[in-house]
């Protein structure tokens, strides 16, 4: 696991992706921060993550779509599941590696409230706990689209598909909390909702219950991803 | 060694390979040959571990692929048709993770990365980017990948493709050298290149193993071609009554003064050594002494020929 983890980590900032998605994330940044806390001189951190939540559905895409779909692209695959690597290794490596481009673009984005902090006050504590949220929804978004894009070829498809998905995930959140559904339906989706799970750490509440879900969510999605890389192999055509 | 037992492999309706099944044992190098389509990229697929055969099974170093792939995966290096290369990483440092995810002792890496490049002659182009080599390099490389971790068993598609005339014939002979302790199967569409290189020929055509012909089976056989001039039917019941000499059967020739023989005679080496000094008693010059061959091309026409026409 700690070869594949490397050698995407590298693979991210050799080829342009990894700086695309950097500058993706703090060009948008940026302009959120300037709405949300500069504009109206404001150094409440919490809306500038929540908006900042949305931009998963953008960006996950850019970091995942070479991941699977890549491999099989440049053949790759062949040298991946001829040699002596369990799948669980494999899938675990690259999505790790996606997770610390995530992380190191989050980490550079903490320059906006210590920005604040030279004029305002700002809570260490709250930025911490909406920075972890915000981390972990957005490894949960790595891991669906990893397990939606696993056995697709084109990188194009793989990048369409996770927004895709991503869009209907946000769809389905937005309009779960709508007037006319049925409150038993609104309460089941906001349950599962990567949202909603988000809310309380904005709140400055750091929650073990949805911790555990977004890592479990994680490791339910990496082990369909597994699977469905393990189906492939017995049932390719 | 390397093993196929029955496998076949489906595609929905369409199945691809129907009961395939050989052995290939350490020394031995092994010639894949079929038409585009015949199976042979299934069959590699099905041996690396990538395909697993609806039926059947594979085992490589005694490991079933299916049950035990990691064990089995050990002994195995590949180089696909089209070379996995990640062309934004130099060649050293690609060399470098394959020794690491075919799990080759880290202490070991740098020695062994040495020798791969050395063995694969890219040593000049070491710090380049992959994705700037030339297609000859980038096979060059695709076979250093193969040898990580020093094998049992290499399986080569379509090897040369992409080598000019001259890197062919070196990359021939580095075959034959990589062959000693360990199998290779080699697949190409190139009769003359596996008949060159390989020990056994396996023929597939229509998914199916028509023939497993050994390429050095002339000699083993023991058919020998021998055309002695202007000799007496006396030398022939001579030659018949030599103790490795089992049949002898008279043919005509293009020579229509000399005696031309089709003999059936013992491999190891003592029919030539006894022809040699009854020939030389009997003042008999002897004109030609060859191992019988039907050549590959030949068969392989006669192969894909035969069932092209029952189909």
């Amino acid at each position: 696991m700690r070869a594949i983890y490397f050698k995407e980590l590298k693979s991210y900032f050799y080829t342009f992706t990894g700086w695309l998605f950097t500058a993706v994330f703090l060009a948008l940044a940026s302009l959120i921060f300037y709405l949300n806390n500069i504009m109206p001189r404001s150094s409440d951190i919490a809306p500038f993550y929540s908006m900042m939540s949305y931009v998963w559905m953008l960006l996950t895409p850019m970091l995942v779509m070479r991941l699977m779909a890549g491999e099989k692209r440049l053949n790759t695959d062949s040298l991946l599941r001829g040699a002596p690597l369990p799948l669980p290794a494999l899938v675990a490596g690259k999505f790790f590696a996606a997770c610390t481009v995530l992380l190191m673009a989050i980490l550079i984005s903490l320059v906006y409230p210590l920005m604040l902090s030279a004029y305002g006050r700002v809570y260490p504590a709250e930025v911490l706990t909406a920075t972890l949220g915000f981390f972990l929804q957005g490894c949960a978004f790595i891991a669906l689209d990893m397990m939606v894009t696993t056995n697709l070829g084109s990188t194009v498809s793989a990048a369409a598909l996770s927004f895709g998905v991503n869009l209907f995930i946000w769809l389905t959140s937005l309009l779960s909390a709508g007037p006319g559904v049925p409150p038993l339906l609104a309460g089941m989706v906001s349950r599962v909702s990567l949202y909603q799970r988000l809310m309380p750490y904005l709140s400055a509440q750091f929650s073990l219950a949805n911790t555990l879900f977004y890592l479990l969510f994680c490791l339910g999605m990496l082990s369909l991803s597994v699977l469905m890389a393990h189906l492939a192999r017995t049932r390719r055509t | 060694m390397i093993s196929m037992e029955k496998a076949s492999r489906r595609y929905g309706q369409f199945e691809a390979v129907r009961d395939i099944s050989f052995t290939a044992r350490a020394g031995e190098v092994v010639g894949l040959l079929g038409q585009n389509g015949a199976g042979k990229t299934t069959i590699m697929n099905m041996l690396v571990g990538v395909l697993t055969p609806t039926q059947g099974r594979v085992l490589v170093d005694g490991q079933d692929m299916a049950l035990h792939p990691l064990q089995a995966r050990r002994a195995l290096g590949y180089l696909p048709e089209i070379p996995p290369l990640y062309p934004e990483m130099t060649t050293q440092e690609f060399l470098v993770f394959c020794c690491q995810i075919k799990q080759v002792h880290r202490g070991d890496i740098a020695r062994h990365v040495e020798e791969l490049m050395t063995l694969a002659d890219v040593h000049q182009v070491r710090h380049q980017l992959i994705g700037r080599l030339s297609r000859g390099y980038r096979q060059r490389v695709g076979l250093a990948q193969a040898l990580c971790g020093d094998p049992a068993v290499l399986l080569l598609d379509e090897p040369t493709a992409g080598f000019d005339p001259m890197q062919a014939v070196i990359f021939r002979k580095l075959i034959r050298k990589l062959a000693s302790g360990r199998v290779i199967i080699f697949s190409s569409h190139l009769l003359s290149e596996v008949q060159s290189v390989c020990d056994r020929a396996l023929i597939i055509h229509q998914g199916e193993l028509k023939l497993d012909h050994s390429l050095r089976q002339d000699t083993q056989d023991g058919h020998f071609r021998v055309r002695l001039r202007g000799s007496s039917p006396r030398v022939l019941a001579q030659i018949r009554q030599l103790d490795s000499v089992r049949r002898v059967r008279q043919v005509e020739g293009p020579h229509t003064q000399d005696l031309n023989l089709l003999v059936e005679a013992s491999t190891d080496g003592s029919f030539q050594t006894q022809l040699f000094t009854l020939l030389s008693g009997l003042n008999a010059p002897l004109m030609e002494l060859s191992p019988l061959s039907d050549s590959l091309e030949a068969l392989f026409l006669r192969v894909t020929a035969q069932e092209t026409q029952s189909a």
